[in-house]
């Protein structure tokens, strides 16, 4: 921490890019002896251009780097760009290659809640729940290696289905880790959501009001920790989620321990969508098949999913080439990064990390 | 196929060799060996995530790839006590004078690891107007990793490499 300008009774100092138990970001806090006075964010460190770089690369070439801005839940963030491409392009996907899109979107919203929890694990000087996340997370990895064949990276969506099947075998495995993960869920709410150091560290902390989630514009997890029960599977069903039965977890509170506590709920709803994905799956194809240069057709299109973080919306406009004309992202991390600056102001520095990473801002994602 | 008996032997020679150089180093030249050992084992890897390679680097930290049987010890604490900047992925223009800045003020001896494609050359963001291509045009590198990302396993290789090379190394006075 570097002290920026000293002001009468304020200090103002700079958080980042370079500190234990920070990313890719940067604060500029003003505080008050130990109470935050004012934040001024400072993001940009990963902006890549992946927008403009979209411009110059096929609907085809525009997979593998659309997916790294989230790695760890990269079938999250592509799946709103395949929706949107496919509207485009004028292909459909069959049903099958649908059911195999939701179970990979839900096996990586796990390895994403398990990254983030683990993580909260470290911001709370917790090492074991950083140990025990990471350690189980490696399981639902293994998982989707065995459809996607790489560890993190898939480029498994493509537009008009899916790049594989599913290996033989995938559902007695899936099924032998869930029934794993449910018993270790419960293991989890013992040690660390009924733990004296994660309640004094969590509860209370970031109180994020109803009506400020809402008009601050945050989506997902953060805004169904603060009571509103709202989910795109649920408003705007995409690809197969309206034939699939799940709840959409809420919290009232709106701290950092009901944002804690959505995303464990998550998780097992994720389990439950798996378990009918894979049973309603039917044999069939996985991909329609498209054959020289693809080109979309002139116009525009939109998708908006739900990522681990959030509503993710894609907007793509094509003059009717082989790249797109423009393709615009609005990911969840940004508008928890003005959530952030809301929420620290009046808090403690040392409730800093908690609340940072309670809110689950992804810098990468949200410079692009 | 390898037989049995021609894997130990493999084995057997390489244990051979490598006691042969420890003998050799450690009568030779005892002083370097010993200061040599001592940085081997005891990394201090920098807490700078640049980029996303940064998920790799945490879960080979995690329990299933456990970077501390080698000698890395996890990325914690001040840079005045750190020996090794781990570049994980893209170093975009905002970036590369904090990485700079980050790489002067660790103390001597220090080394620096490429980790991913971006670190290494830009990788998949090679025509992004705001990234810069490869690392080793702002500080000097050691060990350059391949992968987008690497997986954990390569990042381990990377770090075993990067220990024989203090092995080789000079100490300076």
């Amino acid at each position: 921490m570097e002290v920026v300008e000293r002001q009468g009774d304020y200090l103002t100092m700079s958080v980042g890019p370079q500190h234990p138990g920070s990313g890719h970001m940067r604060l500029i806090v003003t505080v008050d002896g130990d109470i935050i006075v004012k934040v001024k964010p400072d993001p940009g460190y990963v902006h890549r251009g992946a927008e403009k770089m979209c411009e110059v690369r096929t609907y085809i070439q525009n997979i593998p780097h659309l997916e790294r801005p989230v790695i760890i839940d990269s079938c999250g963030i592509l799946f709103a760009y395949v929706l949107a491409a496919e509207e485009l392009i004028g292909v459909q996907p069959p049903p099958r290659a649908q059911y195999i899109r939701i179970i990979m979107a839900e096996l990586n919203r796990i390895i994403s809640h398990m990254y983030w929890l683990s993580i909260y694990g470290i911001f709370m000087g917790h090492s074991t729940m950083f140990m025990w996340p990471m350690g189980d997370r490696e399981l639902f990895i293994d998982l989707a290696a065995s459809i996607g064949g790489t560890r993190v990276t898939f480029s498994y969506f493509i537009p008009g289905g899916v790049r594989n099947d599913i290996p033989p075998g995938f559902k007695e495995k899936a099924l032998k880790t869930f029934d794993y993960f449910v018993k270790r869920l419960k293991e989890y709410e013992k040690i660390y959501f009924n733990n004296p150091l994660v309640l004094k560290r969590t509860q209370g902390v970031g109180v994020f009001k109803r009506e400020d989630a809402i008009s601050l514009g945050v989506t997902g997890p953060n805004l169904r920790a603060s009571g509103v029960a709202s989910d795109t599977r649920k408003d705007e069903p995409y690809s197969m989620y309206d034939t699939i039965d799940f709840d959409i977890p809420t919290y009232r509170e709106g701290d950092s321990y009901s944002r804690a506590w959505v995303r464990l709920e998550e998780m097992r709803e994720s389990m439950k969508i798996i378990r009918q994905a894979i049973d309603k799956m039917e044999a069939g194809p996985v991909k329609q098949p498209m054959r020289g240069q693809i080109k979309g057709k002139v116009g525009e299109a939109f998708a908006r999913t739900e990522a681990a973080r959030g509503t993710m919306f894609y907007h793509i406009v094509s003059d009717g080439g082989k790249f797109p004309y423009r393709v615009k992202i609005s990911v969840p991390s940004f508008r928890n990064l003005i959530a952030m600056s809301h929420l620290l102001e009046g808090n403690r520095l040392a409730d800093m990390p908690v609340i940072y990473w309670g809110l689950d801002y992804w810098p990468v994602e949200a410079d692009r | 196929m390898v037989s049995s008996g021609s894997a130990i032997s493999v084995f057997a020679g390489k244990v051979n060799d490598l006691l042969g150089t420890i003998v050799e180093q450690s009568v030779k030249e005892p002083i370097r060996y010993i200061v040599n050992w001592g940085r081997l084992y005891a990394l201090w890897p920098v807490h700078l995530e640049t980029a996303c390679c940064s998920v790799e680097f945490g879960a080979a930290s995690g329990p299933r790839f456990d970077l501390e049987r080698f000698g890395m010890l996890e990325a914690f604490g001040s840079l005045r006590q750190c020996d090794l900047l781990v570049v994980q992925g893209t170093v975009t223009r905002k970036m590369a004078p904090r990485l700079q800045w980050v790489y002067e003020q660790m103390p001597e001896p220090k080394w620096v690891i490429a980790m991913g494609a971006c670190a290494i050359s830009g990788g998949l963001y090679i025509d992004s107007y705001n990234v810069i291509q490869g690392i080793d045009k702002i500080i000097p590198t050691d060990v350059f990793i391949p992968g987008c990302p690497p997986r954990p396993e390569t990042l381990i290789q990377g770090i075993i490499e990067l220990q024989n090379k203090i092995r080789r190394s000079r100490v300076r006075s």
